[in-house]
C-alpha cells in the first residue's frame, strides 16, 4: 500500500513539473545549447550556416569594440556591485526600526525597483539631460557649473551607476531585511546584557549572522551587474563615442542590427562563462552551510 | 444570465457580419501588410492605410495591430520563415541586407502588370530601390537633411539671405551668435539618448558635395581618406572646435530643443522635426534643402519604400492588388506630406493639396539631391562606427589625416570581413 502510494507520489510530482519543465527546456535550456553551437557558425538568418570552428572566438578577442565593452561591463561591475550592496544594507538598517519611518521608508526604498528599465532609462536621462534636465537646473541654481552628465566620457557612466543604484538598491534591501528579521532577538538582547552598544551590536552580531545573505546579494548582484544593459541602452545608447557601451548592448547590435548571430553568439557564451565562474564560488563553502 | 448574453451578442455579431459580407456581394481581396510607423508618422499611415480601403471595395489591407519594438528583427524572421505579409514597408538602405538572399521580389514585371506609370517618380530615389539593375522596392518617401533657419534671428543680426556656401554658412552663423547670443549652428556631436548621426550624415552630404562617394564602386574599401574627405572633416570640426558654433558636448536632444525655443540660429536635421517646429507658436523659421556647401547639391536622405516578401507559393493576385496599393499610397504622398517627409511622386508634389502645406514646398526639391547609403549589408555597422568616429574625433579635436587614418582603418575591417 505504501509503496504504491509511493509510486503514485512519484509520478504526480513528475507530472505537476511537467508544463514547466516543458516551458523551461523549451525557452531556457534549448535556447542555452543552441546558442553554444550557433557560436562555431557563421549565419546571418537569412543565408545558410556556415561552421567556421572558433573563428567567432579569435575574432572575439581581437575586437576593439568586444574588448572596450568587456572592459566597460568589467568598470559597472566593479563599482556598481559594492555600492549597491552597502546602501542596500543600510536601506535595510533604516527599515528595521521599528517606527512609522521605517515602514515608510521601506516603501520609498522599494518602489523604483518596481519600474521597468525603459521608465528608469528615460526619467534618468531627462533629469541628466545636459540643456534642460534637472540635476543641471539644481546646479545652475547653486551657481555650480553645469555638467554634462551623460555627454562627458569622465561622467557618464557615473551617471548610469547613480540610476542604477537607485532603481534596484530596493531589491538588495528586502533581501537582507529578511536576513535581519531571521535573526532571533535573544541574540541582541544578550548583546544588550553584556553592554554592547548599537555600533558593536551591528559590526558583532548582525553583519556576521548575515553572512549567507550577503553572500547570495553578493553574487546576484555580480550576475545583474554583469547583464547591464537596458539602462545604458535607454540613456546614453553606449555614447558619448562608445565610452559607456556595454557587452550585452554589443551583443545586441552584434546580433539584431548587424545580424552576426554566430558572433553575438560566441560573445554572448563568454560571457555565460565568466558569470558561471563567479556564481560557482558559492559551491567552495563547506557544504553543511546551506544557503 | 450573462452567458446567454454574451452568447446572444456574439450570434448578433456573427448575423451583422455575414448581413455586410453578403451586402458588397463578392468578398474583396485581403492583403496583409506591415509597417515600422510610430508616433506621429503611424497615425498619418493608418489614416491612409483606411482612405484606400474606403476608396475601392476590390483590396482590403489589414495589418496586425501589434506596434513591433523591433520591427527588423521580427521581419527577419518572418521572411527568413516566408512568413511575412504580402507588404511591407522598409527603409532603403535595408534593401542590401535582404536582396541578397532572395526573399524579396523583384518588381519589374509586376509594376508593369499592374500599370504603375514609373516616369511619374523622382528618379534619384527610385534608382536607389534598384540593385543590380532589378527594381526591388517603391519609394513612399525621402527624408533627407535639410537646413532649418530661424528667420527673427536672421533679421534681428540683419541677414536676409540665407547660406549657400561654406563660408556663407560660417559667417552668418558667426554674424547671428555675436550680434544675439544664441547659438549659432545646432548640430548634435555628442551621443545622448540618440546617436549622433547627424555628423556622418553631414559627412556623407559633403563628400557627395565633392562628388566624392563614401565607399569605392564595389563597397570594399573607405574612400574618404583623401581631399575631399579631408574638407569634409575639418569643416565639420571648425564649426565646433574653431569657430565654436555648435557647442561641445551637444546632443540631438538639445538640439531640437535649442532650435524649437528660438534659441539657435540654424538647424541641421532630417526633414521629420517640421511639424514639431510648426507646432511651435511663435517660432519663424524656413526649412530648405542641404545647402551646396562644396559647390554641388547633394543630401543624405532615408527613404521609406514598399518592398514585397517572396511567399511559399506565388499568388499573382495578391501581387498585383500590393501593387495598386503601393501605386495609390505613392500617388497620395501629399498625405504623407504632412508627417514631414518628401514624397518621390511628381504626380504626388504637383498637386494643390501639396503646394498648400506650409514649408513642404520649400524643401520638396530635396528629393532631386538625395543619394544611397552603400549597398552593402555592412552598411549598419558602418554607420555606427563611423558615426562613433566623428564624435570622438571632433570631441578630442583629432586633426583630419589622423581622424580619417583612423576611421579608415575602421571602416576596411569591417568591410573585409
Amino acid at each position: 500500500m505504501s509503496s504504491h502510494y509511493a509510486d503514485h507520489k512519484k509520478r504526480d510530482i513528475v507530472l505537476f513539473s511537467l508544463p514547466y519543465l516543458a516551458i523551461y527546456v523549451a525557452f531556457l535550456v534549448f535556447p542555452v545549447i543552441y546558442g553554444v553551437y550557433l557560436s562555431f557558425f557563421d549565419w546571418n538568418i537569412l543565408s545558410s550556416k556556415v561552421f567556421i570552428g572558433f573563428k567567432n572566438y579569435v575574432e572575439a578577442f581581437n575586437d576593439p569594440e568586444f574588448l572596450s565593452s568587456f572592459s566597460h561591463t568589467l568598470q559597472f561591475v566593479g563599482i556598481s556591485t559594492p555600492l549597491i550592496i552597502i546602501v542596500g544594507f543600510i536601506m535595510a538598517l533604516i527599515t528595521m526600526q521599528p517606527t512609522r519611518t521605517g515602514r515608510i521608508a521601506e516603501t520609498v526604498f522599494f518602489l523604483p525597483y518596481m519600474l521597468s528599465t525603459s521608465v528608469v532609462g528615460t526619467l534618468w536621462a531627462w533629469i541628466f539631460q545636459r540643456n534642460y534636465g534637472l540635476a543641471n537646473q539644481i546646479l545652475k541654481s547653486l551657481s555650480f557649473e553645469p555638467l554634462g552628465w551623460l555627454t562627458d566620457p569622465s561622467i557618464a557612466m557615473t551617471s548610469i551607476i547613480i540610476a542604477t543604484l537607485w532603481w534596484t538598491a530596493g531589491f538588495n534591501m528586502i533581501l537582507f531585511s529578511a536576513g535581519m528579521k531571521q535573526i532571533p532577538d535573544e541574540i541582541y538582547d544578550a548583546a544588550k546584557i553584556d553592554g554592547a552598544g548599537s555600533f558593536t551590536t551591528l559590526i558583532k552580531v548582525t553583519i556576521p549572522l548575515l553572512k549567507d545573505t550577503s553572500l547570495l546579494v553578493l553574487i546576484l548582484q555580480v550576475i545583474a551587474s554583469f547583464k547591464v544593459f537596458g539602462q545604458v541602452y535607454v540613456m546614453t545608447g553606449g555614447g558619448p563615442y562608445g565610452t559607456t557601451r556595454v557587452l550585452v548592448q554589443y551583443v545586441y547590435k552584434t546580433g539584431f542590427n548587424y545580424f552576426r548571430l554566430g558572433y553575438a553568439s560566441a560573445m554572448s557564451v563568454i560571457l555565460f562563462l565568466v558569470i558561471l565562474l563567479i556564481s560557482s564560488l558559492q559551491f567552495l563553502r563547506k557544504p553543511d552551510q546551506a544557503l | 444570465m450573462k452567458k446567454i448574453a454574451g452568447l446572444a451578442i456574439t450570434l448578433l455579431l456573427l448575423v451583422g457580419t455575414t448581413a455586410v459580407t453578403a451586402q458588397s456581394g463578392q468578398k474583396p481581396l485581403e492583403i496583409t501588410f506591415w509597417s515600422l510607423f510610430t508616433g506621429g508618422d503611424g497615425e498619418f499611415f493608418d489614416a491612409m492605410v483606411k482612405e484606400f480601403n474606403a476608396s475601392q471595395n476590390e483590396i482590403v489591407m489589414k495589418t496586425d495591430t501589434v506596434k513591433f519594438d523591433d520591427y527588423y528583427t521580427k521581419l527577419t524572421a518572418a521572411l527568413a520563415a516566408k512568413t511575412a505579409p504580402d507588404v511591407v514597408v522598409m527603409h532603403q538602405d535595408r534593401l542590401s541586407t535582404f536582396v541578397p538572399s532572395g526573399v524579396l521580389l523583384p518588381l519589374d514585371t509586376y509594376v508593369q502588370k499592374a500599370g504603375i506609370d514609373l516616369s511619374t517618380f523622382e528618379e534619384a530615389p527610385l534608382n536607389n530601390c534598384k540593385i543590380n539593375n532589378k527594381l526591388y522596392a517603391i519609394p513612399l518617401d525621402v527624408h533627407p537633411i535639410i537646413m532649418y533657419c530661424n528667420m527673427d534671428l536672421f533679421s534681428k543680426a540683419g541677414i536676409t539671405k540665407l547660406p549657400e556656401s561654406l563660408s556663407e554658412l560660417i559667417s552668418t552663423a558667426e554674424t547671428i551668435q555675436n550680434k544675439t547670443g544664441a547659438i549659432g549652428i545646432a548640430a548634435d556631436n555628442t551621443t545622448a539618448t540618440y546617436k549622433a548621426y547627424t555628423l556622418t550624415r553631414m559627412f556623407l552630404s559633403m563628400l557627395m558635395e565633392q562628388g566624392v562617394y563614401v565607399f569605392n564602386a564595389d563597397n570594399t574599401k573607405a574612400n574618404f581618406n583623401n581631399e575631399a574627405g579631408i574638407k569634409a572633416y575639418q569643416a565639420l570640426s571648425d564649426i565646433v572646435n574653431k569657430y565654436k558654433l555648435t557647442p561641445k558636448g551637444y546632443d540631438y536632444d538639445s538640439s531640437v530643443a535649442d532650435f524649437r525655443l528660438g534659441k539657435a540660429a540654424i538647424h541641421f536635421n532630417g526633414v521629420w522635426v517640421t511639424g514639431l517646429f510648426e507646432q511651435q507658436p511663435n517660432l519663424n523659421f524656413v526649412a530648405v534643402k542641404f545647402p551646396a556647401l562644396f559647390g554641388k547639391n547633394a543630401a543624405w536622405a532615408g527613404s521609406h519604400t514598399f518592398a514585397i516578401p517572396a511567399q511559399k507559393s506565388v499568388d499573382e493576385k495578391k501581387i498585383i492588388g500590393a501593387m495598386k496599393f503601393i501605386d495609390w499610397m505613392t500617388n497620395h504622398g501629399y498625405l504623407w506630406a504632412k508627417a514631414g517627409h518628401v514624397p518621390t511622386r511628381k504626380t504626388a508634389v504637383n498637386t494643390k493639396e501639396f503646394k498648400s502645406l506650409p514649408h513642404r514646398a520649400d524643401y520638396a526639391d530635396a528629393a532631386k539631391y538625395v543619394f544611397a547609403t552603400p549597398a552593402t549589408p555592412k552598411w549598419p555597422q558602418c554607420y555606427d562606427v563611423m558615426s562613433d568616429q566623428l564624435e570622438e574625433s571632433i570631441a578630442l579635436n583629432r586633426d583630419a589625416k589622423t581622424a580619417l587614418t583612423k576611421l579608415e582603418q575602421a571602416i576596411n575591417d569591417i568591410l573585409k570581413k
